[in-house]
């Protein structure tokens, strides 16, 4: 019998979906929230911090399964849904169509920030142990330059947008909500949450500027 | 208020010819819809600088929307033309076929694809025969009928269609119409023994997981049909028809 779990679409579209959550969007919010320790300073940051996190257990097998992976995978399969959608910015003035599109640059955003941002900590730091043995000092050389700086807050603003407006459609498309009325309290639940991950976002990146 | 009431429509001959672009101006009477006003104009099929031209082609049937056939693109946006009113838009109204499907002539186009997409998503209710079963008819709460009858006045116009930004004619995308009809089949008393079926068809390709929640469907619907909240609902059914699939039926 053909059925919902023989076919590939489907199952596909409700993966990317809930890859976005878990474990992408929970590493979003876990590596804002470790980042905004920068405040406590250099030698807090690169022990506690980062010292703690290298130290893990199958840190590698981790990193790989539960944070690159399922991020390629929400990324390329993102860029398969974005093509062939024929919409109209202008024509529909509303907020949620105007957040479908903003969904979907975001997207794009996020993806080209992170092979900076990925690039230029975690793959560069492979070759340059130096990196990763005072990456405290690293980050403030970046973020000291203005525009990496401009173009890290954008990175950051655009990464909390695609989670908090994606939790906001995903709980229509797993239909937790159904309602009007649900659908709106969950939307001003999820514009809550990308307030204070942005401001947990730069609070992170105000802790490294000397 | 102004004494004409000017029209710019948008023109094509054949379905395969380019379209192109005429000014009407017609006398102003109070009162008057787009599809009196296009009336007016094949009585007279005049642009405004004289020429006499074809006159206009275009659908429409009931003049109470409630048929679906007079949708047309007015002033940018997918509406019924007989209950647009004239005095209600600014001029020059500008007249566009839907774009999501195939233009056949002028304002008329061939909305077939959502027929196919009914028929597709299995948007009917199996009687058992037409003998007598003994039996009176099914029974539904007034809750459920209330809400059931919203959903019921779709007419299958292709407004939330001609909206949705993942609907398009290349693609085959099943739309906010044919998703609401299943949404209503299901919880019909005996439309909801092929619940399942209906299920299935919506998630396999291009089916309900398509959506891309921008919404402009349910602000289109010149039936306020509550077509996002079905969407959710079916988000839920199809949520737990994919436990089933997994682990095995409950009942």
């Amino acid at each position: 019998m053909q059925t919902s779990i023989h076919n590939r679409h489907f199952l596909l579209r409700r993966l990317h979906s809930l890859f976005g959550l878990l474990p992408v969007g929970g590493f979003l919010i876990f590596h804002l929230w470790e980042n905004s320790q920068s405040r406590f300073g250099q030698t807090h940051y690169n022990e506690q911090v980062v010292g703690w996190l290298q130290g893990i257990n199958y840190l590698i097998l981790v990193e790989i399964f539960f944070i690159a992976l399922p991020l390629l995978f929400h990324a390329a399969y993102g860029l398969v849904i974005l093509h062939g959608s024929q919409g109209n910015w202008n024509r529909y003035p509303w907020l949620h169509n105007r957040f479908y599109w903003l969904q979907r640059l975001s997207g794009i955003g996020i993806l080209l920030f992170l092979l900076f941002h990925v690039g230029w900590t975690r793959i560069l730091g492979i070759w340059q142990p130096e990196i990763r043995i005072d990456l405290f000092s690293h980050m403030q050389e970046l973020l000291i330059n203005p525009y990496l700086f401009l173009l890290y807050l954008s990175g950051l603003l655009l990464a909390v947008f695609h989670l908090c407006n994606g939790l906001w459609t995903m709980a229509i498309s797993w239909g937790l909500t159904t309602s009007v009325e649900a659908q709106r309290i969950w939307f001003y639940f999820c514009m809550l949450l990308a307030l204070l991950l942005g401001a947990l976002g730069l609070h992170g990146m105000l802790g490294f500027l000397p | 208020m102004a004494n004409t009431i000017e029209l710019d429509i948008r023109r094509q001959d054949t379905p395969y010819s380019p379209p192109y672009w005429q000014r009407f101006s017609i006398p102003h009477r109070r009162g008057h819809n787009i599809v009196s006003a296009l009336m007016v104009i094949r009585e007279h099929p005049f642009t405004q600088e004289g020429k006499r031209v074809d006159p206009v082609a275009w659908e429409f049937n009931c003049m109470e929307e409630v048929c679906g056939a007079c949708s047309m693109m007015i002033n940018g946006r997918p509406r019924q033309a007989c209950s647009t009113l004239v005095d209600s838009l600014e001029q020059p109204i500008r007249l566009e076929p839907l774009s999501k499907f195939p233009v056949v002539r002028d304002l008329m186009v061939d909305r077939s694809k959502i027929f196919n997409d009914l028929k597709r998503v299995r948007a009917w209710i199996e009687i058992d025969g037409a003998w007598d079963i003994h039996q009176g008819a099914p029974r539904i709460s007034p809750v459920a009928w209330k809400e059931n009858y919203l959903y019921s006045r779709c007419m299958s116009c292709g407004c939330c269609l001609e909206a949705c930004p993942e609907y398009a004619t290349e693609k085959d995308f099943v739309g906010p119409a044919a998703l609401a009809a299943v949404r209503l089949m299901n919880s019909h008393p005996t439309g909801r023994y092929h619940r399942r079926q209906r299920l299935h068809a919506i998630m396999g390709d291009d089916g309900l997981s398509n959506c891309g929640n921008a919404q402009n469907c349910v602000r289109v619907c010149p039936k306020q049909i509550p077509l996002t909240t079905a969407i959710g609902e079916l988000g839920r059914q199809t949520s737990l028809q994919l436990l089933r699939d997994l682990f095995g039926e409950s009942e």
